[in-house]
């Protein structure tokens, strides 16, 4: 059974057509790039997985782990083990980053079967992963992502998802704002989760993200449909000539 | 000890508290001040006074034997306590050195109501009915250089059915001077009036917060006057929660260039509460910066208002006025009003203003639910934070716990009836 299944995937928002029948199976241990041009609809896709209000399928299915999405809400998507890395992280003024966290690792673990995790030993656990993830202490004490950095939201992203430890992970656009040490310690964070039991999709502007995020798999999507699958051989002919031509020979 | 006020506007409170009780509350009020305000008055339009000037209500006699009710919350606080309205110096404590308690003398409390009158609250009805019913007026003076740690816990309390109390406090704090004071209002279903002058003098600086917490059958109608002298510095913030009828009304005069105010505030509703605050600070002089921050969480049928108004004088150049408000409607019977309304004579300010009422924001909620977290979770965090940023922003870090704790209790409340 594959991981993630979208069938024929159609979406509209404001009676615009965006998704337009999207298809992609997502296995077990394989990591997928998608790339295509601005507005294509990378992010409503993102969205749609991971249950936002208004993101709606109009027809076409989701399958995690061959249970379909349709019915379920943003919070049992994620507890049931889908992150979704956003492409501008939201500001929580007031919320704090370690009680937001603890609140979101034990409300996955709960749903596990797992013992929640006490205070003292949340506190333990979150510290590792920050310090592997180079995110201060007091970052974590800070509100979430308020008065963070470009850099330093895509960060904390990937530091919830070392956390949650989700099956199958949508990093939208994770890379842009990086620089390059960051973006070699956000990859290698992402690299250290891969196992063979999870997956990954990673949406991207940049073929050099894949030089150290390596895809099994690159799609390109336009104009709401995936035109051209293929390996990471796709990802460099995009960065040398551009989408103009895969689109046109579509 | 007990004083009477005597002035123009009455003979003497004997004569009127007896005439209470013959004539329903308005009409005296209406009869002898031409204060009781109308609900066509603007700004009572939001707060409609009609079912409390249809009550009769009799001003309370203080009851001298009666103890305590409220405990202090605070470890080496110094309690200014009232009861019924009156100073209870024998349930209070020993005040500081640099600081003093006193009860004003015929004079000295015309002195005092001429201020108010001198105001534009001179026809808030809690001017002219407090002034003639408070047992006494009772000021708090801090000395020159003085500057004092503890909190000064003033608590009020007492109070019963178809009464109103009256207590009436002056604060002046001379050159130099600081303190930190927290008020709360506990009383027992009675319409309380409370008066409220304070003065701060050169430099001087006062943290003020404020608690209402009056019982779901009381109605207080606070009004607050202050006069602000050079280089001083006022932050006030007011957690509005309880009472059925609760209206703080604050007019801030900065007389003295530098000086900075703010007047921050929370309410939390449910039920069919009203909550009002109401604010007027007046720009006079060149130089000073004002800011408010008014948040409301709503539930039930009850309603909200803010209304602030800021007055920026044609002299007072460079003045800074900011005011924010926001209010969160759980429940489709809440209503929240704002009314800001800016008066700008001078060109050269800064003055930024924004109201918005509406629903938890949805991208913030998604992110949390994103992450796994419940809807109501989500919504419980995010009203949290909501009032947690500002509590933060607004009072000093030593009670912040407390006054988190003290909205969270309300808050849970509402949260649970309504998501
Ligand atoms: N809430 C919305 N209302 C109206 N149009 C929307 C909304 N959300 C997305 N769209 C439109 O849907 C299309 C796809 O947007 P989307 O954000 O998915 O693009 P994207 O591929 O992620 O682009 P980028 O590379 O710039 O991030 C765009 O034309 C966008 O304007
Ligand atoms: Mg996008």
């Amino acid at each position: 059974m594959s991981l993630l299944e979208i069938k024929n995937a159609k979406l509209k928002i404001d009676d615009k057509d965006i998704l337009k029948g999207l298809s992609l199976t997502v296995n077990k241990g394989e990591v997928h790039a998608i790339m295509g041009p601005n507005g294509s609809g990378k992010s409503t896709l993102s969205y749609m997985l991971a249950g936002r209000d208004g993101y709606e399928l109009e027809s076409g299915e989701v399958f995690l782990e061959g249970k379909s999405l349709s019915e379920m809400e943003a919070d049992e998507r994620a507890r049931s083990g889908l992150f979704l890395a956003f492409q501008y992280p939201v500001e929580l003024p007031g919320v704090g980053g370690m009680s937001f966290l603890r609140e979101a690792v034990n409300s996955r673990r709960k749903f596990l079967g797992e013992e929640e995790l006490d205070h003292l030993a949340f506190v333990k656990e979150a510290r590792k992963v920050a310090s592997k993830m180079f995110v201060k202490d007091e970052m974590l004490k800070r509100a979430v992502n308020v008065g963070f950095s470009g850099g330093e939201k895509k960060r904390f992203e990937i530091l919830q998802m070392a956390m949650l430890k989700p099956k199958i992970s949508i990093l939208d656009e994770t890379d842009s704002g990086l620089d390059v040490d960051a973006l070699k310690i956000v990859s290698d964070g992402v690299n250290a989760q891969r196992n063979d039991d999870n997956a990954i999709v990673v949406i991207t502007h940049y073929q050099r993200l894949l030089d150290y995020i390596v895809p099994d798999f690159v799609h390109i999507l336009s104009d709401g449909s995936i035109i051209k699958s293929g390996g990471p051989e796709l990802a460099l002919e995009v960065e040398k000539n551009g989408y103009a031509g895969l689109i046109n020979a579509a | 000890m007990l004083h009477n006020v005597k002035d123009n506007y009455i003979t003497s409170v004997k004569e009127y508290v007896s005439q209470f009780e013959e004539k329903s509350f308005r009409k005296l009020a209406s009869n002898d001040f031409k204060s009781w305000p109308s609900p066509r008055e603007e700004t009572w339009r939001l707060s409609r006074l009609g079912v409390l000037s249809r009550k009769k209500i009799t001003p309370i006699t203080p009851n001298f034997q009666k103890k305590n009710a409220s405990l202090s919350k605070f470890n080496g606080s110094k309690i200014i306590r009232f009861v019924d309205g009156a100073f209870r110096e024998d349930l209070s404590s020993k005040l500081p050195p640099g600081s003093s308690l006193n009860i004003l003398g015929e004079e000295d409390s015309l002195r005092c109501f001429h201020k108010f009158k001198d105001s534009n609250l001179k026809d808030h009805p809690s001017t002219n009915v407090s002034f003639s019913c408070t047992p006494s007026i009772v000021k708090l003076t801090i000395e020159k250089d003085v500057k004092l740690r503890d909190f000064f816990e003033i608590i009020y309390e007492g109070g019963d059915n178809n009464l109103s109390v009256h207590p009436a406090l002056y604060i002046e704090l001379k050159d130099n001077s600081s303190i930190k004071v927290i008020e709360r209002f506990n009383h027992l279903s009675s319409l309380i009036m409370p008066l409220q002058l304070v003065e701060l003098k050169t430099n001087a600086s006062i943290n003020s917060l404020k608690i209402f917490n009056d019982d779901q059958q009381s109605y207080n109608l606070s009004a607050n006057c202050a006069f602000l002298a050079d280089k001083s510095n006022y932050n006030s913030f007011s957690l509005i929660k309880g009472g059925l009828f609760t209206r703080s009304e604050t007019h801030a005069y900065l007389k003295g260039e530098n000086c900075n105010l703010n007047l921050n505030g929370v309410y939390l509703s449910s039920k069919n509460q009203h909550h009002d605050l109401t604010t007027a600070i007046y720009h006079d002089v060149p130089n000073c910066t004002s800011k408010q921050i008014v948040r409301g969480v709503l539930g039930g049928k009850s309603t909200g208002v803010f209304q602030g108004k800021v007055r920026v004088a044609p002299d007072a150049q460079k003045t800074d006025g900011q005011q924010m408000s926001r209010a969160i409607l759980l429940s489709e019977n809440a209503i929240a009003n704002a009314k800001p309304e800016l008066e700008i004579y001078a060109d050269d300010v800064i003055c930024a203003h924004g109201a918005t009422v509406g629903e938890i924001d949805d991208e913030q909620l998604f992110y949390l639910k994103s992450r796994g977290i419940s809807e109501k979770k989500a919504k419980q965090i995010l009203i949290t934070a909501f009032l947690k940023d500002i509590i933060n922003e607004s009072v000093e870090g030593s009670i912040q716990n407390f006054v988190f704790e003290e909205a969270e209790l309300t808050l849970s409340e509402i949260i649970s009836k309504e998501i």
